[in-house]
């Protein structure tokens, strides 16, 4: 069954068509990737998925449930969860603390019963506080959990980033250039470590990467966009033989 | 383990003789009023606090929940002939639904156009003090305010009110750290951090930022109302854009996003006015010129530089006791 399932999705800005009639499938358990040149419309697709933007024409399925028009907090409820491209940790905030933010629609303590029900509350910190550190050590971040988030190395904070997106419990990850500034040795441990998640927490992956030895090496399924259509759809074998893409990637050869 | 326990245990009982023994040694009427308006003080910035400090919503309006919450008190007593408790619960109504009307408009705009917005918000409330004589009684202001009776006891002196205020002080703040340390305090926190990421991390933002600004406003009302019984009379001059920046600077000073920075700043907004007075003239130049190498010369605040000189002395205290041993 398809977790995710993008219908002819169109997104306009004024009289510019960003995504024209996108359509796009994630299974379950299935790592799945968006790839395109710049520009091609991949984070405006991202966007809408997330519910930071409204779709203009065609529907987002996920789950079995349209989540158009839902509010960004409400989808990451129903279980969507991303990173971002550009790392957007709370940065003042402890690493351990992130993670527990992550929880926060996991969790129910409120600003009144935390006075009636103080035992409850107290023991439902600690089962986040525990459950966080589970995440922690499960992403090799345990040595750092009182770190403030915006002083560890860059790697850690992508992987962070993922630890908080994972504390939300998600059904879907949605990873926004995951690779972007990491070296080749640390772009084979992502693969790893994003193989891992899935197998571990369950989940369906959606990657938008740059990076096409990584996209080729773990996608199980891709689609590719440019200027906002959809131009290819198969496995990596199928993408990397195929003309459009080609064409789309390195231009026409005009003899 | 039991060892911190006993050293938590301790440290709580001295806390409990000093607070007890400040209303004894103090000599007169003077300087208790000084200690109150330092116990009013300190929940305002607590106030701000949450608000500013803590979801990052810079508020220079502070003043106007303090006056509502100071009004309803005066006008629930001397109207209706409420008791304290009700004048109380009454002041906390009010004060979290003014916090509502806020927190709407101010959920659009962001940074230096919250700021005047909230300025505004504080004029407006001081105008209709002014202006709605039938209700307000003007700029000559509610006269005649009774002190709190309990069960035949009066908080009728400085020194027997000073505890019924420290009560709301120990509660604010321990409610404050409370919060902090569950899901909405870390909400807050990843407001002020980043909205967006904010929202993509589960939180409903819209419902969080109004929340920040009801709790403050409860705050506020609190401080109001405790004001109002203290003193015994309202008046709209009380309730003005300036004591908004005090309010401001009582947290700036102590340290924004510190449980306990605001005692400090309480006691250094209200006691160095105080303490100057002796130059005369010259007492609020020298007043700002302070305040401004405080925040030049610790920049977040005084709260997280003495946390820092403690733990390096404790650090250093070990050092010495390890190499002692060795």
């Amino acid at each position: 069954m398809a977790i995710l399932e993008l219908k002819d999705v169109t997104k306009k800005f004024g009289g510019l068509t960003a995504v024209d009639g996108v359509c796009l499938k994630v299974e379950e358990n299935q790592i799945c990737a968006l790839i395109g040149p710049n520009g091609a419309g991949k984070t405006t697709v991202f966007n809408m998925i997330t519910g930071a933007y409204q779709v203009s024409s065609g529907d987002v399925v996920f789950n079995g449930e349209s989540i158009c028009g839902k509010k960004s907090h409400e989808i990451v409820e129903r279980g969507i969860a991303r990173t971002f491209q550009n790392i957007r940790l709370f940065k003042s905030a402890t690493v351990l603390e992130n993670v527990m933010t992550g929880f926060h629609c996991k969790t129910k303590t409120g600003m009144i019963n935390v006075i009636f029900q103080p035992g409850k509350c107290r023991r439902e910190e600690e089962e986040t506080r525990q459950k966080s550190l589970e995440i922690l050590r499960f992403l090799g971040l345990e040595g750092v959990k009182d770190s403030e988030a915006g002083s560890i190395p860059y790697g850690h904070q992508r992987l962070l980033e993922i630890g908080r997106a994972l504390a939300t419990a998600p059904k879907l990850l949605l990873l926004d250039e995951p690779a972007a500034g990491m070296n080749s040795q640390e772009k084979k441990e992502l693969v790893e470590t994003i193989r891992k998640i899935r197998d571990t927490y369950h989940l369906a992956v959606l990657l938008v990467e740059h990076d096409m030895e990584l996209v080729m090496g773990i996608s199980e399924n891709i689609t590719v966009i440019n200027f906002g259509r959809r131009i290819a759809y198969g496995s990596a074998e199928e993408i990397q033989h195929n003309n459009d893409v080609i064409e789309a990637y390195l231009g026409r050869s005009d003899d | 383990m039991a060892n911190t326990k006993n050293k938590k245990l301790l440290m709580i009982l001295i806390l409990a003789a000093i607070i007890i023994i400040i209303p004894v040694l103090t000599p007169n009427m003077y300087i208790m009023q000084i200690i109150n308006m330092i116990c009013i003080y300190i929940i305002l910035g607590t106030s701000i606090n949450v608000l500013t400090g803590f979801t990052g919503q810079l508020s220079l309006g502070q003043a106007a929940f303090f006056g509502i919450g100071a009004y309803t008190a005066a006008l629930l007593n001397t109207r209706a002939g409420l008791q304290f408790i009700p004048c109380m619960i009454g002041s906390v109504l009010l004060t979290a639904l003014f916090g509502v009307v806020l927190a709407v408009p101010a959920l659009k705009v962001k940074g230096s156009y919250l700021a005047l917005l909230t300025m505004g918000f504080g004029e407006v409330v001081r105008i209709v003090m002014i202006n709605w004589t039938p209700v307000t009684n003007g700029t000559a202001g509610i006269l005649g305010i009774e002190s709190p009776v309990f069960f035949g006891f009066a908080f009728d002196t400085l020194k027997k009110y000073y505890f019924l205020i420290m009560i709301f002080v120990i509660a604010g703040i321990v409610y404050q750290n409370v919060i902090l340390h569950t899901r909405t305090g870390r909400a807050l926190i990843a407001i002020r951090e980043d909205n967006e990421a904010a929202e993509l991390t589960g939180i409903n933002v819209t419902t969080y930022k109004i929340r920040a600004f009801v709790l403050s406003a409860v705050y506020c009302g609190v401080a109001g109302c405790l004001y109002a019984m203290m003193i015994k009379y309202v008046s709209p001059d009380t309730f003005t854009n300036n004591v908004s920046s005090v309010i401001l600077w009582t947290a700036i000073v102590g340290g924004f996003g510190t449980v306990l920075g605001p005692i400090l700043g309480g006691v250094i907004m209200q006691v160095l006015p105080e303490a100057l007075r002796f130059l005369g003239d010259w007492r609020l130049v020298v007043y700002g010129a302070i305040l401004l190498v405080v925040i030049l010369r610790f920049p977040g605040g005084l709260y997280p530089y003495i946390e820092k000189f403690i733990e390096n002395r404790k650090a250093k205290k070990e050092a010495a006791g390890a190499a002692g041993r060795g």
